[in-house]
């Protein structure tokens, strides 16, 4: 008798763990999602590039979106982050910050295939150098291992590590 | 189906649900109510079968005729009653959808000309007086543009009205001010355009409103006037029609109406306009059952939007919302006395008191409603006569309703095509937000229309027929597309439909895959533009010949490219294979169904405008493919976000290629086929672009891109004769046409990593320094730069590596 109410009530015991274990699961990966950017992106590019800042020229108006998403960022609304920035970018498209931003937004949204679309675009126009450069490289690893491709990932944070070294322009 | 069209009809079943258990419970209270009444028809009979026999003969009599009425009533009342239930619970408004344009943004900086934000206000509605004191306004002082912006809901959020002004100075925005609390402001959207609203087959026009939201004084005052005893009847005034019945009966016809609101709701909802004593009773039944099943509230929000108020073209005003923006070109809220007056005398006829038409009289009503909102107190006499003293203030004419730029919107159609039924868009209500600037859209037109023109005074034919596309590089947004030399007309869309040949417009394709191949080829690889004979799968012989007909010999591929070489083309093309052309199309957004035969190495593939865009847009961006896109967002008719279409780029492998071959595009306008362009635009800046033509010139080509904007050009004749047409005869001087109206910014000609600019000798290719004679600078893939130095240049090292010698050890010179 004992068995056979074990027997009948462990499917509604395993189901309920994998419940209680996929919740874990999914609020760990969410906020995960988010302390990678912190901690794998900004934290280490900031860290590393004392010294070594590139900044573009931002007129207000863009400087207006850019702290509107990231207060949008901050409160957890990726979505209208990304729209706040897809604004900005319609007003400077070439700017390699708005890029780099809407690059670690996908991020956390978990569109790695994004996210590294948006670090290389950001890297291509940006400066090349400096915090930016380690924060592009930074992502595109981030995005790289996600994405099942280890080797690449490691060469792009080599590649983080080579944006503190002013390299000379070949002509 | 979609997982967003998924979503949509399940909002719009969800819609409906709400309602289904009221019904139910309705139709049981129906029920209990004939049985009651049953119940004292029996009674009263007990009573009275005391009475003598003709009575009783009598009664029985009357017992039968109130057996087949009631035997005939109920199952009637029944079936009214199922009608009322189940129209009005499942009452669903087929609302238009509307189609915005992009809202332009206003920041000190911008590029803007005081004419420019002129089109843009006049096609938002907004209009010019001296001054900006409501939303829809604008004043012009000098340089200074005074905006009085209405409120708008975004695609990303509500925004208020705001007064603000702009100050402009040759052509840009120098800044912007919030009129009320005189502060600087860094960012201000305008008002997007409406261009179009997409239809229901019924052809009713309406903006929903909600109850709370109506202003009091046309809830109290449409009563007032057309239903006094509203709050208390039970759907039948039976003392109004006491009152209506005597006035008909001293005028000697009808004059007067006893309906109640709930009767003109019935009427106008189920049933048809005819005037039969049948239908009267008809209606008061459902009157009842209306009134007997749902709140006051609720009938009067349902009259509120039902009732007819005016005609425009073809299409039907109905409801209070539309009819204050049809009028007055302000929403419902911002109406003042005198307003609401007039829309509600409009409910009595609204053809008979049109204020546009027959201002007279509609004043003259307008001010009986108002004298009537005096007697019932609503108004102070004060209130009254200032109001009865004011014009009728009803705008000249109507916000176009009818679409705007019909060929860009036929893109919008289909691109929401892919994700909703043509039904939702013309019931749902949608709010589409696009991608148009209606600046650029209108600069396009022109330069279509003004351009075909010039080149029949030019010689050429008159039936030319031509399309173009302009969009943003980056963001791959379209801001305007034109299908048709007249663009008011709805037709062929030769934008999006004419599949035509693209010549030589291919060829820049070719070009960019041998630059993949850095260790075969750079911009100074010499190949052989000589004639050539290839067997065709037919078994026919090819022979391409060059546009001259002269053949050139040996020439770089940069020349080949620029001077669009047919010869050198298809021997370079099948160096390199067919297969990888149609494969890079492929790549580039566009999937073709060809033949691989070397002929589409000169263009033998037939695109459409927008197809060639498309392609040219991931080159004009560095290598970042981005689908073209018309719409950016879908709102539902309560603001709620439907579906968003993102940026989403696709990163391009052989970027370091793509920016050599822009270059190498750039000298197509410097030197090559396109050179007459700067001419034609009075600008020189660094442009990229290429011209096609097809065989017998039937087909004018004409691709080129900016900093920020991409625009393909095509001119041909629709029934694909030849037309004399070639890519810089034609389409290139309406391509320069409108970027003569546009404010544009060089080509950036940075390169990605993976190539560099090196000095070589323009004579022999070698590398070489700055300082040589000959040097020029060219952009090269890493590892395809030439290995041979000048002699210059090996001079200037072997002095370079003396000088560091003699540095180190030689001090004694």
């Amino acid at each position: 008798m004992e068995r056979k109410i074990s027997v009948r009530f462990f499917p509604y015991l395993m189901s309920g763990l994998v419940l209680l274990l996929s919740a874990c699961a999914g609020q760990r990966t969410a906020s995960d999602a988010n302390r990678e950017v912190e901690s794998r992106v900004r934290v280490p590019a900031s860290q590393e590039s004392e010294g070594v800042q590139v900044f573009p020229l931002q007129n207000s108006a863009v400087q207006e979106l850019l702290a509107d998403a990231t207060g949008a960022e901050t409160s957890g609304d990726y979505n209208q982050a990304a729209v706040l920035l897809e604004r900005a970018l319609r007003i400077q498209p070439r700017n390699p910050e708005i890029l780099q931003q809407m690059a670690e937004i996908q991020l956390q949204q978990r569109d790695y295939g994004q996210a590294l679309n948006f670090a290389v675009r950001s890297y291509d126009i940006g400066p090349r150098v400096g915090e930016i450069c380690n924060r592009n490289w930074r992502t595109i690893s981030v995005a790289r291992e996600h994405l099942g491709d280890r080797k690449g990932s490691v060469e792009a944070e080599q590649r983080a590590r080579n944006c503190m070294n002013t390299k000379p322009q070949s002509y | 189906m979609s997982p967003v069209g998924r979503t949509f009809s399940l909002m719009s079943k969800g819609r409906k649900k709400i309602t289904g258990k009221k019904r139910s419970t309705g139709k049981r209270a129906a029920r209990k109510k004939t049985a009651s009444q049953k119940n004292a028809v029996r009674r009263t009979r007990s009573r009275k079968k005391t009475g003598g026999g003709w009575i009783g003969r009598i009664w029985r009599l009357a017992l039968l005729v109130a057996g087949i009425c009631l035997g005939f009533l109920l199952p009637w009342v029944t079936y009214l009653n199922h009608q009322v239930t189940t129209e009005f619970e499942g009452r669903k408004w087929d609302i238009p959808s509307r189609v915005y344009a992009r809202a332009l943004e206003l920041y000190p900086g911008a590029s803007l000309t005081l004419k420019d934000l002129e089109i843009e206000l006049s096609v938002a509605g907004y209009r010019r007086k001296t001054n900006a004191g409501r939303p829809g306004i604008y004043r012009v002082a000098g340089n200074t543009v005074e905006i009085y912006r209405r409120a708008f809901r975004f695609p990303d959020g509500a925004e208020d009205a705001l007064r603000f002004s702009v100050r402009l100075q040759s052509g840009k925005v120098v800044s912007l001010r919030d009129v009320e609390s005189a502060t600087p402001l860094d960012l201000v959207r305008l008002e997007p355009a409406e261009i179009a609203a997409i239809y229901p087959l019924l052809k009713e026009d309406r903006t929903l409103v909600k109850i709370k939201d109506v202003p009091p004084l046309l809830l109290t005052g449409l009563q007032a006037v057309e239903d006094r005893n509203f709050k208390h009847h039970p759907g039948v005034d039976i003392k109004g029609i006491a009152r209506a019945a005597l006035a008909n009966l001293k005028a000697g016809r009808a004059v007067q109406g006893g309906s109640t609101l709930t009767q003109q709701l019935v009427k106008n909802y189920f049933l048809t306009d005819e005037r039969s004593v049948a239908r009267k009773v008809n209606e008061a039944i459902m009157a009842l059952l209306l009134e007997y099943h749902y709140d006051k509230s609720e009938i009067l929000e349902a009259y509120l939007n039902e009732v007819f108020l005016g005609q425009q073209g073809a299409y039907a005003v109905h409801g209070f919302g539309r009819a204050s923006l049809y009028y007055f070109d302000r929403p419902l809220e911002q109406l003042e006395a005198q307003h609401i007056a007039l829309l509600i005398g409009l409910v009595r006829g609204a053809s008979y008191y049109n204020p546009r038409r027959h201002s007279e009289r509609a004043l003259k009503r307008r001010n009986q409603v108002l004298s009537a909102f005096e007697t019932t107190g609503l108004l102070s006499a004060a209130q009254a006569r200032t109001a009865a003293a004011s014009p009728l203030d009803v705008t000249e004419q109507p916000r176009s309703r009818g679409t705007r730029y019909p060929d860009f919107v036929d893109l919008v159609r289909r691109q929401l095509a892919q994700v909703y039924r043509e039904e939702d868009l013309k019931t749902e209500g949608l709010s589409i937000f696009t991608t148009l600037a209606p600046t650029d859209q209108e600069k396009a037109q022109r330069a279509v229309s003004q351009g075909l023109k010039s080149l029949y005074d030019r010689g050429l034919s008159a039936s030319l027929q031509a399309a173009m596309v302009l969009a943003d590089t980056d963001s791959g947004e379209i801001r305007a597309l034109v299908g048709d030399r007249d663009a008011s007309r709805a037709g062929f869309n030769r934008a999006l439909d004419a599949r035509r040949q693209i010549g030589s417009v291919i060829k820049p394709l070719v070009y960019l895959l041998a630059l993949e191949y850095e260790a075969d080829y750079n911009l100074l690889t010499r190949i052989e533009d000589r004639p050539l004979s290839l067997k065709q799968p037919d078994g026919s012989l090819w022979t391409p010949a060059n546009y001259d007909h002269v053949s050139h010999g040996e020439v770089t591929l940069l020349e080949a490219l620029t001077r669009s070489y047919n010869q050198a083309t298809v021997r370079l093309g099948l160096n390199i294979g067919i297969s990888h052309l149609l494969r890079k199309l492929e790549q580039l957004g566009v999937r073709v169904d060809v033949q691989a035969v070397p002929s589409v190495f000169l263009g033998a593939v037939e695109l459409t405008p927008l197809e060639v865009t498309q392609i040219y847009q991931s080159l004009a961006a560095g290598g970042y493919s981005v689908p073209l896109r018309a719409v950016i967002a879908v709102q539902t008719a309560d603001g709620d976000e439907l579906v968003r279409y993102p940026l989403r780029m696709m990163s391009l492998a052989h970027r370091e290629a793509i920016g050599v071959l822009n270059y190498a595009m750039t000298q197509v306008v410097e030197q090559g086929t396109a050179k007459a362009l700067p001419g034609l635009l009075g600008k020189q800046l660094v442009i990229a672009g290429k011209t096609g033509t097809t065989n017998d010139r039937r087909d004018s080509w004409f691709v080129g891109y900016t900093r920020q904007r991409i625009a393909v050009v095509w001119v041909g004749e629709d029934d694909n004769r030849p037309a004399r047409v070639t890519g810089s005869n034609a389409a290139m001087r309406l391509w320069a046409g409108l970027f003569r109206e546009l404010s544009i910014e060089s080509l950036d000609l940075r390169l990605p990593d993976g190539a560099s600019w090196l000095w070589v000798d323009r004579d022999n290719g070698k590398l070489t320094g700055e300082h040589c004679p000959a040097a020029i600078q060219l952009p090269f893939v890493d590892g395809s730069g030439p290995a041979q130095l000048s002699d210059c240049l090996a001079r200037t090292r072997d002095e370079e590596e003396e000088s560091f010698w003699r540095k180190w050890f030689g001090k004694k010179n």
